[in-house]
């Protein structure tokens, strides 16, 4: 589904992300996990084409990132959640979700609301139809912001650090919601630190540091038995309370 | 005191020129108004673009008139220009000049409107696959232009004021529709008085709404 091949990029004369090579198959849940400044959030960045990267191949869905050609294709197949949720804040929860399916999709409006209304109901949001972003908390704003990208249909959602600016009480609320996308099959690319997560519905944890991935393991041989010893002073640090 | 009405009265009798150069002043101001915004927006986009040879070449544009007297561009339009073969009438000269500086100052309000909405905002849009049109239209336009209300309006209120320079190149505008029944009434400060009264009528109720839009 996802196919990164020798890909580079630098920032200038820093050399954010170096020789990067992985690939994620269609349902599969991927968390990707490291210190700040390792280029994590880089690297999904690249996957919908939101940072440009200088050489090697990004293939989505049989096409590939660079070609800018093929950029609103690709995106209208790719939900992005980001840490800052960025909603629009003129809009009503229903019309942030409803915008781009009929926009973007060009689905009749009527039946965009009926699929908004929808989702909105099943990430626990029915009550909130007509609220604008202020008026909702965090999490409520992330699971909007979740449901935004779902009523698109896309193939595959990626979360850049969906709960790191949120209150503690409103981190499971957002998680529950992606557990169980992850259940029904989503394919997912997860950047975040929530290890309970990765323990749970990932199938492979990626810890990238300084650029460059240094460990692709499952989770249980990611969390008890990890070959190098960057990422266990990482995860030493993580977890230790 | 009975002089003073006497002399009002003596305004009074004018009244045709001042309806007149009401009408003008209206005129002028609403068709700067809705020429200046429209093309204001659009050079304001094209200012706030991250094509940066684009955006200094309408930066310098709106610089070299902001940074100007208006009187001086309404000279040139309607004396100069002549001289390069485009005869203009005063009304459309003057309406020309006072749309070019509206637009040129609205510009920059609204790319700094542009500037003020976060970078998320087109990043999620983009992400969901919208053009970089439907972006601009659909999620940063009405957010830049509800931070922008008040300065627009703003200039909107200088702009029925700035119109009072076309009196210069002999348009019967309110200000000249003074100087006019000023030289057959002995009262100048009463007549001023009543064409100043005359702007403030008009700008009152844009001062109004913008006082009102801030509040929502």
């Amino acid at each position: 589904m996802i196919k990164f091949n020798e890909l580079n990029k630098w920032y200038g004369a820093h050399h954010v992300l170096q020789n990067i090579n992985l690939e994620v198959a269609k349902g599969e849940v991927v968390v990707v996990c490291g210190p700040s400044g390792s280029g994590k959030s880089t690297l999904i960045r690249c996957v919908n084409g939101l940072e440009k990267f200088q050489s090697g191949t990004l293939i989505v869905d049989g096409l590939s990132v660079a070609d800018e050609a093929n950029l609103r294709q690709l995106r209208m197949e790719l939900g992005f959640v980001f840490q800052q949720f960025n909603l629009y804040p003129h809009k009503t929860a229903l019309e942030n979700v409803t915008l781009a399916p009929i926009h973007v999709r060009k689905l009749p409006r009527k039946e965009a609301i009926n699929r908004g209304r929808e989702i909105l109901e099943k990430v626990g949001l029915g009550d909130k139809f007509d609220a604008y972003p202020q008026q909702l908390s965090g999490g409520q704003q992330q699971r909007v912001a979740i449901a935004r990208s779902l009523c698109m249909q896309p193939k595959v959602m990626l979360f850049d650090e969906p709960t790191s600016a949120l209150d503690p009480e409103m981190i499971n609320e957002v998680l529950d919601v992606m557990v169980s996308l992850a259940k029904d099959g989503m394919t997912m690319i997860v950047v975040t630190h929530e290890m309970g997560f990765a323990r749970k519905v990932a199938d492979r944890v990626v810890f990238i540091d300084k650029g460059v991935i240094v460990e692709v393991a499952e989770p249980e041989a990611f969390f008890t038995a990890p070959k190098n010893e960057r990422t266990r002073e990482f995860l030493g640090k993580i977890l230790q309370h | 005191m009975t002089l003073f009405l006497e002399q009002l009265q003596g305004i009074a009798q004018y009244y045709p020129v001042i309806l007149k150069g009401v009408g003008v002043t209206l005129a002028l101001s609403v068709i700067g108004i809705v020429a200046g915004t429209i093309v204001g927006f659009v050079l304001g986009i094209a200012r706030a673009s991250s094509n940066t040879l684009l955006s200094f070449v309408v930066g310098a544009y709106t610089d070299i008139f902001r940074g100007t007297p208006v009187l001086v561009q309404v000279f040139v339009v309607f004396f100069i220009l002549p001289e390069a073969g485009v005869e203009l009438d005063s009304f459309t000269a003057g309406a020309l000049a006072l749309s070019n500086i509206a637009a040129c100052f609205i510009s920059e309000i609204v790319a700094s409107g542009i500037r003020a909405v976060p970078v998320g905002q087109a990043e999620a849009a983009a992400s969901a696959g919208l053009t970089r049109l439907q972006q601009l239209r659909l999620v940063v336009l009405p957010q830049a232009t509800r931070m922008i209300v008040p300065s627009l309006v703003g200039q909107f209120v200088l702009l029925v004021k700035d119109s009072s320079v076309v009196s210069a190149i002999g348009l019967l505008d309110l200000t000249r529709s003074g100087w006019i029944i000023v030289q057959s009434v002995p009262n100048g400060m009463l007549v001023f008085s009543v064409v100043g009264i005359g702007y403030f009528l008009i700008c009152y109720p844009l001062l109004h709404l913008s006082r009102r839009m801030e509040k929502t």
